[in-house]
Formats: C-alpha cells, sequence, structure tokens
C-alpha cells in the first residue's frame, strides 16, 4: 500500500510540469487600444457669449424696469401729498374752533380765579411781543 | 377735541363739524380741493397773516361747510361709488394705486354729475396722471 501512494506523488508532480506549456505574455496583435486619458467634455448647449449677453439683457431689462417704478413711486408720493394738502385747511379750521373754545374756558377760569387781584389781565402775555404764541400751561 | 362749554357762544355761530373719518376724507379729498378751492385759499393766506386761532374762525367755518356740502353732494349723487371706493380704502391701508377701478368709477360719475376732476398738480408734462395709468408696475400683489 505504502509503494502505490509513493508512485502516485511522483507520477502527479511529473504530470504537472509536462501539462503548463511556456507562454511569454505579450501585447494583443496590433498593439493595445490606445487609452483615453484626455479629458472629453463635449460643448453642449449655448456658448459664454450668449449667457452673457442674455444675462445681460436680463439685467437691462429689470433695471429699466426699476427705474419706471420709481417714477411711477414719485407720481404716486406726489398724489397722496396733494390729497393732504387739499384737507389741510379743513382739519386747520377744526382744530383752531377746538383751541379757540378751549382758551375761552381757560380765561374765563383765569378771570374767576384772579378776580380779587387787582390790575390782573387775563391772558396777557409775558412778552411785549403781538405775535401769536400757543398756550404753554394747560390750566384744565 | 372740542370743549363743550365755550364761554361766550353767541358771539361765536354754530358750525357742524366735517365728522368724516380718514377713509372717506381721503376718498374725497381731491374733489374738495377742487369744489372748495377758494374758501380753502382764502383761509390758507389768512392763516399765513396770523397763526392765532381766534384770527380766522369765519374763513374757516366757511371751509368746514363748503368741505360738509360737498360731501353731502357726493352722497346724494354718487354715493355707491363713494362708499365701495373709500372702503377699499380702508381695506388697503389708504393706497390710492390699490383701489383704481373703484376710484375711476367714483371719478367718472364726479365728473359727469358734479363737473369736478381730479386733477394732480405738478405731473410731469406730457404725462399720463398716475391715476388714469392703468399699465403700472406697482400695483397690488393679492387680487
Amino acid at each position: 500500500m505504502s509503494t502505490s501512494t509513493e508512485r502516485t506523488a511522483v507520477d502527479s508532480s511529473i504530470s504537472h510540469k509536462v501539462s503548463i506549456p511556456y507562454r511569454q505574455d505579450l501585447p494583443p496583435a496590433g498593439g493595445f487600444a490606445e487609452l483615453k486619458y484626455k479629458r472629453n467634455l463635449p460643448n453642449k448647449g449655448p456658448g459664454s457669449v450668449v449667457f452673457l449677453l442674455g444675462v445681460g439683457a436680463l439685467s437691462a431689462f429689470g433695471f429699466w424696469r426699476l427705474g419706471k417704478s420709481n417714477q411711477e413711486k414719485v407720481e404716486l408720493e406726489r398724489e397722496k401729498i396733494w390729497s393732504r394738502i387739499h384737507l389741510v385747511p379743513l382739519l386747520l379750521a377744526e382744530g383752531d374752533r377746538a383751541a379757540y373754545n378751549a382758551r375761552q374756558v381757560d380765561l374765563a377760569a383765569e378771570r374767576a380765579i384772579m378776580k380779587d387781584v387787582h390790575g390782573w389781565e387775563a391772558g396777557k402775555s409775558v412778552y411785549n411781543n403781538p405775535k401769536y404764541e400757543s398756550p404753554r400751561i394747560e390750566l384744565r | 377735541m372740542s370743549d363743550s362749554t365755550p364761554v361766550d357762544a353767541s358771539s361765536v355761530p354754530k358750525v357742524e363739524e366735517i365728522g368724516a373719518t380718514s377713509g372717506p376724507l381721503a376718498s374725497a379729498s381731491f374733489f374738495i380741493g377742487a369744489h372748495c378751492k377758494d374758501y380753502n385759499e382764502d383761509f390758507m393766506l389768512c392763516k399765513e397773516e396770523n397763526r392765532d386761532p381766534a384770527h380766522c374762525l369765519k374763513e374757516g367755518r366757511k371751509v368746514t361747510r363748503c368741505a360738509f356740502d360737498l360731501l353731502a353732494k357726493m352722497r346724494d349723487n354718487c354715493g355707491k361709488q363713494f362708499e365701495e371706493h373709500w372702503s377699499c380704502l380702508e381695506k388697503n391701508n389708504h393706497h390710492y394705486y390699490s383701489c383704481r377701478k373703484p376710484e375711476t368709477a367714483l371719478n367718472s360719475c364726479m365728473f359727469e354729475k358734479m363737473g369736478l376732476l381730479k386733477t394732480i398738480p405738478g405731473t410731469p408734462q406730457g404725462q399720463k396722471p398716475i391715476h388714469e395709468r392703468t399699465d403700472t408696475i406697482i400695483r397690488n400683489v393679492q387680487k
């Protein structure tokens, strides 16, 4: 039994050496295909000039519109200002009447309070100036 | 604001105060300016003479009566358009540009019935006044 196992091992070693033929590893016939190492980014879509002009045109349109709306704003402001100017006399007249009434009430109160003081002039200004001055003291 | 206890009520003729709030006044202001131009200018010239409230009471009463009269006439002639415009102004922060539709209706009604025209002084020559333009850029974003 022992001999048979030896033979098999020897045979197998011999057959192994024989079965592989020698072969040099070489490039394929006609050489390798060329390596694509260069960047390959084909130009797609519009170019830079088109983009520049496009963005420029868009910006120009936007600024033109902005200018227009600024002019409109000026006119709207003018409208608002004039609507208030037309109301000034009306509101001022009403306020004047209220101020006049309040002043008369104040003067009556002052006269009543100072009736015992000889030579007291109710509502007389402390300044020697005929120009109107709105009252600085609230009596009520 | 007004005091109910004037001392010598007999010397000052009574005048009914206008009583309108900001919306109707804003809506009617250009017509007040057109209708009461003479009284308004008279009053302002008087105020320029003297700022004393007692100085221009007479002119002031005329101003208030004129405006009161105008508001009454507006309500009689163009009541619906007037109310539509001022309620629109109330809803839109008193921006005239938000209420051009009711304003156009009110303006045309006022011109037809009372001959009053809204003009904005100082509009550049050869340019349509802003309230008559329809192609404006500034307008309400929300419909």
